[in-house]
C-alpha cells in the first residue's frame, strides 16, 4: 500500500468508516511505515485538541432575553411602514406623472389655430383676390413696390395685409 | 407534543410552541454558534440571533428536513458571516504559541498539565481559524461537534462522498498549518 491511500485509510479510521480488511491493511502499512506512524499520532493529537468536553452554558434567562427581542422585531418600525407605502407611492406617481403628461401633450395639439387674412376672408364668403386687385392694377411701377413693401412690414401684425 | 406540531404552531405566531423547540435546541445551537466564536457571550448572542432568523423565517419552512438540520443550517450561515466580518478585521496571530510550549511535561503537576492541554487546544483552533472557511466549517461540524456525515451532508447542503473528501482535505490542511508546531513523535514541540 501507498503512503498516500494509507492517509487516507488512517483519516477515515478515526470516523470509524474502516472495513475489516482495510484496517488490517492500514495496520500493516502503520507497522512498516515510521512517516505514516507520525502522521498517525500528528492527526489523534490535532483531533483530541479539537473535541470539546465541557461546552459552556448559553448565558441566563435565554428564552427571556430571545421573547423580549422577537416582540422588538415584531413591532412594525415606523421606517419600515415608511418604506412599504414610499415602495406603492413610486408607481402611482409615475402614473399621475404620465396622465398629466398626456393631459398637457392633448392641450397643446388642441390650441386653436389662428387664420391666415386669406382665411378669414375665405371664412366670410370674400374674394381675397380683390384685395390685391389695387396691387396688380397699380399702374405705377413706384407705387406697386412700396404697396408690397408695406404689406411685408405689416406680415407679423394682424394687418399685415395692404389696405387701400 | 410532537416536534412538527410544536412547529406548526410557531409558524402561526404561538410563542409556547416555539418557547418549547427553544428549550429543546438552545444547547446545541448554542455549543455550534461556540465552536466557530470560542467565545461565550457572542456565541449567546450568536444563537439567539440564529433563533429570531428561524422564528422570523418560519414561513418558508416546508418540513423537507427536520427542524433540528434546518435550524443548524440557519446557525452556521450566521456563523459564517459572522466570522467573515472578523476576519476582515483582524487574523489570529501565531507565533506567540512557541514560547508558551517550552514546558517539561515530567516535572510538571497535574494543574500544569492541563495548563499545557489547553495551550494546545488554543494553538490547534487558532490554526483552525486560519483555515478557508469551507474547511473550517466541515471541521467544526465533524471534529468539534460530532456531527455524522449525514447530518453534514444535510446542514451544508452537500453530498456524503463530498462531505468525506472535503474533510480529508480540511484535516490535511490543518496538519499542514500545525507541522511547524508538531514534534518529532507527534504532538506538540518540547522546546
Amino acid at each position: 500500500m501507498k503512503c498516500k491511500k494509507a492517509e487516507r485509510l488512517l483519516l477515515r479510521s478515526f470516523d470509524g468508516l474502516l472495513k475489516t480488511e482495510e484496517r488490517e491493511e492500514l495496520g500493516k502499512h502503520l507497522e512498516s511505515c515510521l512517516s505514516c506512524q507520525r502522521k498517525r499520532e500528528d492527526y489523534q493529537f490535532m483531533l483530541d485538541a479539537l473535541k470539546e468536553k465541557d461546552f459552556p452554558e448559553p448565558r441566563a434567562y435565554f428564552w427571556e432575553r430571545l421573547q423580549a427581542k422577537l416582540k422588538e422585531r415584531k413591532r412594525p418600525e415606523p421606517l419600515l411602514l415608511w418604506k412599504q407605502w414610499g415602495m406603492r407611492a413610486i408607481p402611482l406617481s409615475l402614473l399621475l406623472i404620465i396622465l398629466l403628461s398626456a393631459v398637457l401633450v392633448f392641450s397643446f395639439f388642441q390650441k386653436k389655430e389662428e387664420l391666415s387674412q386669406t382665411g378669414i376672408l375665405l371664412f366670410q364668403n370674400s374674394n381675397p383676390i380683390q384685395e390685391t386687385k389695387p396691387l396688380l392694377e397699380a399702374e405705377k411701377f413706384e407705387d406697386r413696390n412700396m404697396m408690397i413693401i408695406f404689406t411685408s412690414l405689416g406680415e407679423k401684425t394682424d394687418s399685415r395685409r395692404y389696405s387701400p | 407534543m410532537e416536534e412538527k406540531e410544536l412547529v406548526e404552531l410557531s409558524k402561526k405566531g404561538d410563542e409556547d410552541a416555539f418557547a418549547a423547540l427553544v428549550k429543546k435546541y438552545k444547547m446545541k445551537v448554542f455549543n455550534l454558534a461556540f465552536s466557530f466564536t470560542r467565545d461565550e457571550a457572542l456565541a449567546d448572542d450568536l444563537a439567539q440571533e440564529a433563533f429570531i432568523k428561524a422564528f422570523l423565517g418560519l414561513a418558508k419552512f416546508r418540513f423537507k428536513s427536520e427542524f433540528g438540520t434546518w435550524l443548524y443550517r440557519i446557525t452556521v450561515n450566521h456563523a459564517k458571516d459572522y466570522l467573515r466580518k472578523k476576519s476582515r478585521m483582524r487574523k489570529m496571530p501565531l507565533e506567540n504559541y512557541r514560547e508558551s510550549q517550552s514546558v517539561e511535561e515530567d516535572e510538571v503537576t497535574k494543574k500544569e498539565k492541563e495548563q499545557v492541554m489547553e495551550q494546545r487546544k488554543k494553538l490547534v483552533h487558532s490554526c483552525l481559524q486560519t483555515l478557508p472557511e469551507k474547511y473550517k466549517v466541515i471541521l467544526t461540524l465533524r471534529d468539534i461537534q460530532g456531527f455524522s456525515y449525514e447530518e453534514i451532508s444535510n446542514v451544508l447542503k452537500i453530498s456524503p462522498g463530498t462531505v468525506d473528501s472535503r474533510l480529508h482535505r480540511a484535516r490535511k490542511v490543518l496538519r499542514e498549518k500545525l507541522a511547524p508546531f508538531l514534534g518529532e513523535k507527534g504532538g506538540i514541540h518540547e522546546m
